[in-house]
């Protein structure tokens, strides 16, 4: 609850420095101001509190979650000064828009009433819409943030329909009157119900961008702005995946047998789908935003199986999804910004003029194709074992070949880099601290791979 | 004199549900043949408001306040959704002198 | 000290990685002498041992980590310090140096100077690794370890094809022991559930003389044995392994990694003496080698070739010592080969160098003057491995002699025999190489430098000595390698001898006497034949007697086993290529690809940017879910 409300200080506060026109002090400003909600969240370990009628729930995974999302936020806004680097203004408006994402997200992590979960998906939503939109001339951006609104509102209607649907039958928006509702009546819940569930879930699939709503995602991530695609992919996936499994394990756990079926669809078809549409692009954001998709789907597995591990590898594939996905995007925002387009033949030969860059890449593309021993292997492994102690040995096998075909797209850029001539580009030139930092970040990448059981043991 | 409450209770809870998804159903269509953004605009305030009648009725039958109190948020939030969505649009139709939803198709593939 | 034993196995390891990783910086013997260096050190720590262990006759087990933890399972890095592993230490290390100098001799200015000996010096670690184990795991590393470096060693001179192709024999030789090796150590766990020799001899008490599953295996290790100690029917390896460099073939192939076989079921003879088929086969087929292999050598024309084959001719002789139960014997015997053996390999590499690199026996002759240290060394060998008393070899075989008679008259009938043909080839060789032949001019020779000829007089001087460790009782001698290795063997040589007969001295004495009197005739054949008479062996494509051409050709060994099993094996591997692998597997995988590449490329086009087709398939999707779950 501290996070949140110094969270939303800072936000308004970065709104006010915009009128004094200070850009130099916003950024670290901001930084700080991250890792000081960090600490805010991180203190509250442990204490189990809820707040207003348990509108807002503070247990451990709602810490944990806020952790790895301010983490992200963290990373995110590092990279925003290269991204914004020839722009003047001091861009309160994008970094308070991405401030209040994060309290949505926040909220998304830790609600206790059907209430709060909308208000939080709104508030992640719309300014989600506004900052797809922030390339004001670009008409690419532009038509991303209409699709992105006219899709994400229409799915906020069913998500509402279905939550009065579940109101009207269960009497209460309640979390945990809820699931009380379900045990009490368990053979004799109205139809109605259900009907209300799948709707619901058919606005939290929109949110995660599983198939068949994942068809805002690839045009969203394409047309937005680099940076806010990163932001986009990491911030909004992993707050409405710890929704989704909040929403399911506190409330609807006992009739889990019947939105399996469903959810074993939308996992089943997000990696086919996912994994298969990404092996042709050329586009690298457009191949990172089915990536994105088909990891929907291996997130979805932790949900399906609901084992005792699944919030903890939820989180850990979570942090090695969201580290790696910035990664990969803070090389892609470099490339696009020297030599103007996100082609694939834009990295030939990248290894040998930006050994560093190149290097980070080919970590997180690897970290995301699952090769031992970094994050991403160990994520997958993990997953994958959880679904297996559940029982589900096809999603296991439908996973594997996902990972497999994924990794004939994940390798493409590292061929590229690596093994292909550069013509007639030059090396990019690049600060001293951008180097660092994105070596930083795939070292990271490195050592949580060697850790999985101090992130998945949190949980 | 019968106050609201006990008005709102004298039609059956089965036709609020059964017009509220008549209502939603008619949200929907307006949004799929539609091509003016507009136009979509207003069928999804449509479904929107279908559903704040539904929580709104569930909430009278149940002498509950808390559908009604979730109807305001949704109120708001739908606001904050017109306002944005109007401003989109201003910004599309200044770039493309259009707002018909079928010129948005250079992202593809 | 024995705690620090570690350091033994691991000085050579430092001594590889150093000369691998600094391989283009260091210029002349520097690496030689950092691996010789590397290696007497492990002596030193190993002489402390073995003393210990000597004095105190106790043994100790090391345990440096847990290595495999896994439900049951647990294998822990650790190392047994008996008298058998500390008696093996001493070879290995003892010799292994001597060789490593000699080497640093023999190898000068050959372009792969460090690469030998970073592989020496690998070699040593696996080799100490093999005999330290303490388990049948880490001894398992160490076997495969010996066969790589061995592999690496003798394809060494890469450049040669034939190197390359006698490197490969011998690897895949090893790898059908192998995998009997393993079989073994798959059952002894499936059976024992644990790999620790401890704890499989203690439990070995509960299985009775003759149980089938101990049968089996035996038999298994034992066809390890037969891969790596070149038995029939996997012997052909070993002549071929000649190939690799002369130090490489007096260290690997005479005096260690081929007692390796010996070694282990010497260490497992808990486990042997409970199957007595399983001994009585390794007799048969440890004496069926030494005598063909006997045979071989004696119309062998190249100098280590006739080595080789006497190498093997000996192995044999040490798995009779085992068949029949005489542990000691063996491993005795494998001491005092370990120290003639690799007398005479370096010896006759001294020959090779002395000539710039000849080994055909034919183009030798008249070398006694010329390089007279080689040539003393070289008679010391020759007369220790003949079995002429006092020297060494005399009382190593007559421990075996003794063991063969005590068991079945037949095989010391046999074993005579090939005893003699080994006096009978040793003695051919040393006529035909040193002494002069007045129809050949004289032959330009020059002695090796004191680096190559310091090990061989040492090793002449071990060679002449060692049989002092087993003077028999007789003599009055007190046995003393019998006694040192008696905690380990006393247990099974009981078992064994319970159906053996005792003999008397009397006999005992007279069973030395014999052969004796037939080695000086032997030797003086030998000096007829080719002093006297100056025959030569025939040149190789002069025909010869049916019965010296089968044994010339190595009683066409090479030639069934190419026909039986190359020929085949090539045109099975032919077929899998050229139809199953190129025509069904490739195109089922390729076909495959392409079809997830062409759906991949289709299915992107479902993204067709229109916002209209997205809401509509949303709707769809939800009416499809709903009507499937709620009505259906």
């Amino acid at each position: 609850m501290n996070a949140i409300i110094a969270l939303s200080a800072l936000a308004i506060l970065t709104m006010f420095f915009g009128v004094i026109q200070k850009k130099s002090v916003l950024l670290p400003l901001i930084l700080s101001g991250l890792i000081i909600v960090f600490f805010l969240n991180v203190i509250e370990w442990g204490t189990f509190k809820h707040y207003y009628n348990e509108m807002f729930i503070a247990d451990n995974f709602n810490i944990a979650f806020t952790a790895a999302l301010i983490l992200t936020t963290f990373l995110v806004f590092i990279f925003s000064a290269l991204y914004y680097r020839t722009v003047k203004r001091p861009l309160e408006d994008i970094y308070a828009l991405m401030l209040f994402s994060l309290i949505g997200g926040i909220t998304m992590a830790s609600f206790g009433n059907i209430t709060m979960l909308f208000i939080g998906i709104e508030t992640l939503s719309i300014s989600f819409y506004i900052l797809a939109g922030s390339k004001k001339f670009d008409v690419a951006s532009n038509e991303a943030a209409l699709k992105y609104f006219l899709t994400g509102t229409f799915a906020t209607g069913f998500l509402l329909f279905g939550m009065a649907l579940i109101y009207g039958v269960s009497g209460s928006f309640n979390l945990q009157a809820i699931n009380s509702y379900i045990i009490a009546n368990k053979e004799s819940i109205p139809t109605l119900f259900y009907a209300g569930m799948i709707l619901v879930f058919v606005g939290m699939a929109f949110k995660i961008a599983a198939v068949p709503f994942h068809f805002w995602a690839p045009d969203v991530y394409t047309g937005s702005p680099t940076l806010i695609t990163a932001f986009m992919s990491t911030i909004g996936k992993v707050a409405s995946i710890a929704a989704f499994y909040r929403l399911i394990s506190i409330t609807f756990l006992n009739v889990h047998d019947f939105s399996v079926d469903i959810l074993m669809l939308f996992a089943i078809a997000t990696i086919i789908v996912g994994n298969l549409s990404a092996m042709t692009q050329d586009n690298m954001k457009r191949m990172l935003a089915y990536s994105g998709i088909s990891n929907s789907g291996y997130l979805l597995f932790a949900i399906i199986a609901m084992g005792p591990k699944s919030a903890g590898t939820l989180l850990y594939f979570s942090i090695s999804y969201a580290i790696a996905t910035i990664t990969a995007f803070a090389v892609i925002m470099l490339v696009r910004e020297e030599r103007g387009t996100f082609s694939l033949q834009d990295y030939k030969g990248l290894a040998k003029q930006n050994p560093v860059e190149a290097f980070a890449m080919a970590v997180a593309m690897m970290s995301l194709a699952g090769i031992p021993p970094l994050a991403g292997f160990m994520a997958k492994y993990n997953i994958f074992s959880v679904a297996m102690n559940g029982g589900y040995v096809w999603l296991v096998i439908v996973g594997v070949i996902g990972s497999m075909i994924s990794v004939f797209y994940y390798f493409k850029p590292i061929i590229y880099m690596y093994f292909h001539r550069a013509d007639a580009h030059k090396k990019i030139e690049t600060t001293k601290a951008y180097k660092i930092h994105i070596l930083l970040v795939s070292i990271l990448l490195i050592i949580l791979g060697f850790l999985p059981g101090l992130v998945i043991g949190l949980l | 004199m019968p106050d609201a409450v006990q008005n709102l209770q004298m039609i059956p809870l089965n036709d609020y549900i059964f017009f509220c998804s008549a209502l939603f159903a008619i949200g929907i269509i307006g949004v799929l043949i539609k091509r003016n953004a507009l136009v979509i605009f207003m069928s999804v305030e449509l479904m929107l408001n279908s559903a704040n009648l539904l929580l709104a009725a569930f909430s009278a039958y149940r002498n509950d306040p808390a559908g009604q109190i979730f109807v305001f948020f949704i109120m708001v939030v739908a606001a904050a959704e017109v306002a944005i969505g109007l401003a989109l649009l201003v910004m599309i139709y200044r770039s493309t002198h259009s707002i018909d939803i079928n010129a948005l198709n250079k992202l593809k593939w | 000290m024995i705690e620090y034993i570690w350091l033994v196995p691991l000085l050579p390891l430092i001594g590889f990685l150093l000369i691998a990783f600094n391989f283009k910086r260091f210029q002349g013997s520097v690496s030689g002498i950092i691996a010789s260096s590397a290696i007497f050190v492990s002596f030193i720590i190993s002489l402390i041992v073995f003393i210990e262990i000597y004095s105190s006759k106790q043994t100790a087990t090391v345990q440096l980590f847990h290595w495999i933890k896994f439900n049951k399972i647990d294998i822990s890095f650790s190392f047994l310090i008996d008298q058998l592993s500390t008696l093996m230490l001493m070879i290995i290390t003892g010799v292994g140096f001597l060789i490593h100098v000699y080497s640093i001799g023999y190898m000068k200015g050959d372009s792969g100077f460090n690469r030998f000996f970073s592989y020496m010096n690998l070699f040593v670690f696996f080799m100490l690794l093999l005999v330290l184990g303490s388990n049948y795991l880490i001894m398992f590393i160490g076997w495969e370890g010996v066969g790589l470096c061995s592999y690496l060693l003798i394809g060494f001179w890469f450049k040669k094809h034939e190197n390359n192709n006698a490197a490969k024999k011998a690897f895949i030789m090893n790898r059908i022991g192998d995998l009997g090796f393993l079989l073994g150590i798959f059952m002894l766990y499936y059976y024992f559930g644990t790999l620790n020799f401890n704890g499989i001899f203690f439990q070995a008490h509960m299985f009775t003389i003759g149980n089938p599953t101990i049968t089996i295996i035996t038999l298994l290790l034992f066809v390890g044995a037969i891969g790596k100690s070149a038995q029939i029917p996997l012997f052909t390896w070993l002549p071929d392994a000649m190939a690799g460099p002369t130090p490489v073939s007096a260290l690997i192939h005479a005096a260690t990694m081929v007692t390796a076989g010996i070694y282990m079921i010497a260490r497992s003879n808990v486990l042997f003496v409970l199957s007595p088929i399983t001994l009585l086969i390794i007799a048969i087929v440890g004496i069926t080698t030494a005598l063909l292999a006997g045979g071989i050598a004696i119309f062998q024309t190249d100098i280590k070739k006739v080595l080789a084959y006497s190498t093997v001719s000996q192995l044999g002789f040490m798995f009779l010592a085992l068949g029949v139960g005489a542990f000691t014997g063996a491993m005795f015997h494998l001491t005092t080969h370990a120290f003639f053996k690799a007398l005479l390999f370096l010896a006759a590499g001294s020959v090779i160098h002395a000539l710039n690199g000849e080994q055909d026996i034919r183009k030798m002759g008249g070398l006694k003057n010329k390089i007279p240290i080689t040539f003393f060394t070289f008679l010391i060998g020759t007369i220790a491995i003949s079995g002429i008393p006092p020297f060494s070899g005399f009382f190593s075989k007559d421990m075996i002699l003794i063991g063969a008679f005590e068991a079945n008259s037949i095989f010391w009938i046999i074993a005579v025999i090939v005893s003699l043909m080994t006096t009978f080839y040793m003695f051919r060789l040393l006529y035909i190489v040193f002494w002069k032949r007045s129809n050949k001019e004289d032959l330009h020779a020059h002695e090796s430098p004191k680096n190559m000829t310091i090990p061989l007089m040492i090793l002449a001087v071990l060679s002449v000595l060692a049989g002092a460790f087993g003077i028999p009782l007789v003599f009055g001698g007190n046995d003393i390698i019998g006694n040192f290795l008696s905690p380990i063997f006393t247990e099974s040589t009981n078992i064994i001898k319970i159906n053996a007969h005792e003999i008397s001295h009397n006999t005992e004495l007279l069973l030395m006497f014999i052969p004796v009197i037939f080695v000086f005739v032997v030797v003086y054949l030998a000096y007829y034949v080719y002093v006297k008479q100056k025959k030569l062996p025939e040149a190789d494509n002069q025909k010869r007697p049916f019965f010296s051409n089968i044994f010339f050709k190595k009683l066409y060994f090479d030639e069934i086993y190419n026909a039986l099993f190359v020929k085949p094996a090539l045109w099975l591997s032919d077929f899998l290529h050229n139809i199953i692998e190129l025509k069904v597997i490739d195109r089922m995988v390729n076909q495959a690809g392409n079809l997830v590449v062409w759906t991949g490329k289709t299915i992107r086009y479902i993204q067709t940017g229109n916002v209209g087709f997205y809401l509509f398939a949303m709707v769809i999707s939800i009416i499809l879910i709903l009507i499937f779950k709620l009505f259906i």
